[in-house]
């Protein structure tokens, strides 16, 4: 080597111009470290019960996390922590001085872009009031807030993670040609970090900085931290319990069809869009209907998962499937309406006529001139069902239910706050109650500025809550909160709800603290 | 008589002190082994001397672990760089990195996630904390929280999800996620500074980590987790993203254009719909549990869920939303019948899913020609 790496003229071959950059990203790398150390070597020193080294480690196996440093202009990676390969399977040599875009999802580049981007075309910055809510207009001149140090960045975005680990010896030979060989999988990452910007002069670096005059004064980059999402979408795909042979419906509060899993179309023939608006009695047997009437009234007047016994559903050739379905309605939790019935629905036997068209079938008990109809080709609108004429009144059952519901509540209605609600569903909610007192709980534990706490209050047994059809039907407000909430007046409840929502007050809005980041070149 | 009881008297009262003395000389041994900085260490009683030193060792016990199983399980995963191996600009790049990078990583860390590390244990001990813990509670590290019992800190409605989400250390098993929203007591005023103890609020953290299970002795598995105050405004949403404002019972009081380009709905529609009828059946639960962490904590990180798009199929998003009193707040004097709103800002993560699917009746009604 001609040249020794401490100079800072370099001979300008190649080579020795990309020794300059890598120079000039290493301090650059070691300011943005070394920056943060200098707010703390300034105070006396202070021993810590775990050494940063220990800390470390913990906080990325707590974070599932790696830092990285991405230029602006080009996304390229000046820096990847080391916590990277376990994270998305790639060395840190593979990842570092290549540009982030090759490992981002092709549809979530623009996204990407958008975040790193300093060009003034972009649109103006979008903030949130944090008292109205509503999004304002920054007033700063485009550039300049973008490219303000610590300006705050936050997004989602798909990256690719290598599914073999790669090993020592091979990483040099693959490392090109392993984003080619397996295939790509994505997994969501919540990127969070900061911008920061640096003037390239001081840094020192010569030699060719960016094609472009105006960046090469000045280097943004961003420095964040990637975590990999929790719920990643194949986690949540797998810890859905509905079978094959399930589907799952919801309807309104009159049992009409407001939404319809694909999974309905191969076991009754229709698509979405023909079942949807459509009232479910229209399909049902009518040997069944007395009973799956009932069951809709119990349904929507309890917390329950309410099971139905076998019925008949009519598909779409005439035949008849046989279901079995589990039943919930699920209620708002702030003014306890009905929101709408959630039906699993499990299929207990097919129809052997079901391939076929021709629906001469001896469960078909009664109208041959209902098989007729369904055989006749009629426009699919919806709310009007292709069984037409015999079975339109079943539909009116449905909505029969819905209304004496109504008016029930009607009836039982106290001033609609979700606090005071008379607790006409109290079996339900006492099996979800337990008496379990907090640990180290005594009576003297303050509560800032609540009015509540008579004493412990009652928890409800907390499922994990992921599976549609979990433990509880639902979770609520009444059975979380228990009885103490439910003792207070209307006033009261809601004080002590704006009380405790306060404090929210400082995490919006409020402007970075930027004394706390000390950056030093 | 008395003489002799007041020898005795004497003698034990004189003993008693020779006790106090040595207990004290211990506890005070005690105390200069731990790293602690002399002005604290001064002030320490015993109760937190003990309660410090449980720490200490349980931490040590954690790392110990940590550090035998990382070797046996992650080495797959780990890529061992060698030192001084390669020729050419890859060493010369990561040996200066590699020698200075740990040491303030975690503070970048720390820094950038704006949020601090807790360790907790089975039962609910605060076995360790990180530094800035002071900077989001206002209550020091060391002398007020760390070895202290978390129920004592945070809300008495959330102590049965914390208990749930402590409880499951005890399955042995892959090292499982934990993703939750806790209120725990703030000793910081609305101004940031730090007030009386007496004085406390509440403050909303969401939790993320994992559990980590020490096979050897049981009573070291504990929980890792990043605790962060959750923030709701950035200086740039992304144009993947849609802000959204509903009543508190989820209905759609404002939404933003962007949905338009995201979703296909003209925020006209939108307006007194609720949120339910718009996502998937299958994430009504975690629909759910987002409205309920914001009627009782008033802040909530959803899960991901699926919202239906206009013209069929769905997309995945993800929303952070806050309740926020309504227009005007009158901090000094919080009027009940104010009205509450919730805002969110819903992140779009995934393209369209299966475009031509109609799951929904919303999805069937024919767009109306502007």
């Amino acid at each position: 080597m001609c040249c020794n790496k401490h100079t800072k003229k370099g001979c300008f071959s190649s080579f020795h111009l990309r020794i300059t950059k890598k120079l000039f990203f290493n301090r650059l790398i070691l300011s943005i470290i070394s920056g943060s150390a200098s707010s703390f070597s300034e105070a006396s020193y202070k021993p810590s019960f775990l050494p940063d080294e220990e800390l470390k480690h913990l906080v990325l196996k707590a974070a599932d996390g790696f830092l990285f440093v991405v230029g602006c202009d080009r996304g390229k990676i000046v820096f990847v922590s080391e916590s990277v390969t376990k994270i998305l399977n790639y060395s840190r040599t593979e990842l570092i001085g290549q540009s982030l875009f090759d490992y981002i999802h092709p549809k979530d580049m623009g996204k990407v872009k958008e975040q790193l981007s300093a060009s003034e075309l972009h649109p103006r910055e979008r903030l949130i009031d944090a008292k109205t809510g509503l999004q304002v207009q920054a007033d700063l001149p485009i550039g300049a807030s973008r490219l303000c140090s610590g300006a705050r960045r936050s997004f989602f975005c798909r990256m690719k993670y290598n599914k073999i680990p790669v090993k020592v010896e091979e990483k040099e030979t693959q490392a090109n040609t392993s984003k080619k060989k397996e295939s790509q999988k994505y997994c969501t990452v919540h990127c969070t970090g900061y911008m920061r910007s640096w003037p390239t002069s001081q840094m020192g670096a010569e030699g060719e900085g960016e094609a472009d005059k105006q960046d090469s004064s000045y280097f943004s980059c961003l420095v964040a931290v990637g975590r990999i999402h929790s719920h990643s979408a194949a986690q949540v795909n797998g810890e859905v319990r509905v079978r094959p042979t399930e589907f799952v419906t919801r309807y309104a509060m009159d049992g009409k069809f407001t939404f319809v899993d694909q999974r309905a179309t191969t076991i009754l023939g229709y698509l979405p869009q023909e079942l949807l608006g459509t009232s479910c009695y229209e399909y049902f047997h009518q040997d069944d209907l007395l009973h799956l009437a009932d069951r809709h009234r119990k349904v929507l007047r309890s917390r329950e998962k309410i099971e139905t016994n076998c019925y008949k559903f009519k598909t779409k050739y005439g035949s008849f499937v046989t279901l079995q379905s589990q039943w919930f309605s699920f209620v708002n939790p702030w003014n306890k309406e009905v929101e709408y019935i959630v039906s699993t629905n499990t299929v207990i036997s097919y129809d052997n006529s079901r391939t076929g068209r021709s629906g001469h079938k001896s469960e078909q008990s009664g109208n041959s001139k209902a098989s007729e109809d369904c055989k006749k080709s009629l426009p699919v609108l919806p709310g009007i069902s292709s069984a037409s004429g015999t079975m339109i009144y079943a539909g009116s059952i449905g909505t029969q239910i819905a209304n004496e519901l109504l008016d029930f509540n009607k009836l039982n209605s106290s001033p609609s706050s979700p606090f005071s609600l008379a607790q006409d569903k109290s079996p339900q909610t006492l099996h979800q109650i337990t008496n379990s007192v907090p640990n180290g709980e005594t009576s003297d534990m303050e509560i800032p500025g609540k009015s509540s706490s008579e004493g412990e209050p009652q928890g409800a047994s907390f499922s994990g809550g992921d599976s549609l059809m979990g433990e509880n039907s639902q979770l609520d407000l009444d059975s979380v909160v228990g009885a103490s909430l439910n003792s207070l007046s209307n006033d009261e409840a809601a004080m002590a709800v704006i009380m405790s929502l306060l404090e929210t007050d400082t995490n919006l809005g409020e402007a970075v603290d930027f004394e706390e980041m000390h950056w030093s070149l | 008589m008395t003489a002799d009881k007041e020898k005795r008297r004497a003698i034990s009262r004189e003993a008693a002190r020779r006790r106090r003395r040595v207990e004290s000389d211990v506890f005070g041994d005690l105390s200069r082994l731990l790293p602690l900085q002399a002005s604290v260490r001064a002030h320490l009683d015993k109760p937190s001397i003990i309660r410090l030193t449980l720490s200490f060792i349980r931490m040590q016990a954690l790392l110990r672990e940590t550090e035998s199983a990382g070797c046996n399980a992650e080495a797959g995963h780990a890529v061992r760089f060698p030192r001084g191996v390669e020729a050419g600009e890859g060493r010369l790049f990561e040996s200066e990195t590699e020698e200075i990078a740990p040491l303030d990583e975690t503070k970048m860390y720390l820094k950038i996630l704006e949020g601090f590390l807790m360790v907790l244990s089975t039962t609910g001990d605060m076995i360790f904390l990180s530094d800035n813990v002071s900077k989001y509670m206002g209550l020091s590290q060391q002398t007020e929280l760390m070895g202290h019992n978390i129920f004592e800190y945070t809300h008495p409605c959330d102590h049965e999800e914390i208990r749930h989400n402590l409880r499951l250390t005890a399955e042995l098993g892959c090292s499982q996620k934990r993703d939750f929203v806790m209120r725990i007591k703030s000793a910081l005023t609305h101004r940031g500074r730090v007030g009386n103890l007496k004085s406390t609020t509440w403050k909303v953290l969401h939790c993320q980590g994992r559990v980590k299970l020490c096979v050897a002795s049981s009573s070291v598995s504990c929980l890792l987790l990043t605790c962060r105050p959750l923030p709701l405004s950035h200086t740039l949403l992304s144009t993947h993203t849609f802000t959204s404002q509903h009543g508190m019972d989820m209905r759609f009081t404002y939404c933003d254009q962007r949905v338009t380009s995201l979703l296909g709905y003209r925020p006209e529609e939108l307006l007194g719909r609720s949120i339910y009828d718009l996502c998937h059946t299958l994430d009504t639960s975690c629909l759910n549990k987002n409205h309920l962490n914001l009627c009782l904590k008033s802040q909530s990180v959803s899960g991901q869920y699926r919202m239906l798009v206009r013209s069929g199929g769905y997309v995945w998003v993800e929303s952070h939303s806050a309740v926020i009193p309504g227009v005007q707040p009158s901090r000094s004097r919080p009027n009940p019948s104010q009205p509450l709103c919730i805002l969110s800002v819903t992140y779009v993560l995934s393209g369209v899913e299966e475009p031509s699917l109609q799951l929904s009746l919303d999805q069937t009604f024919p767009r109306y020609p502007r």
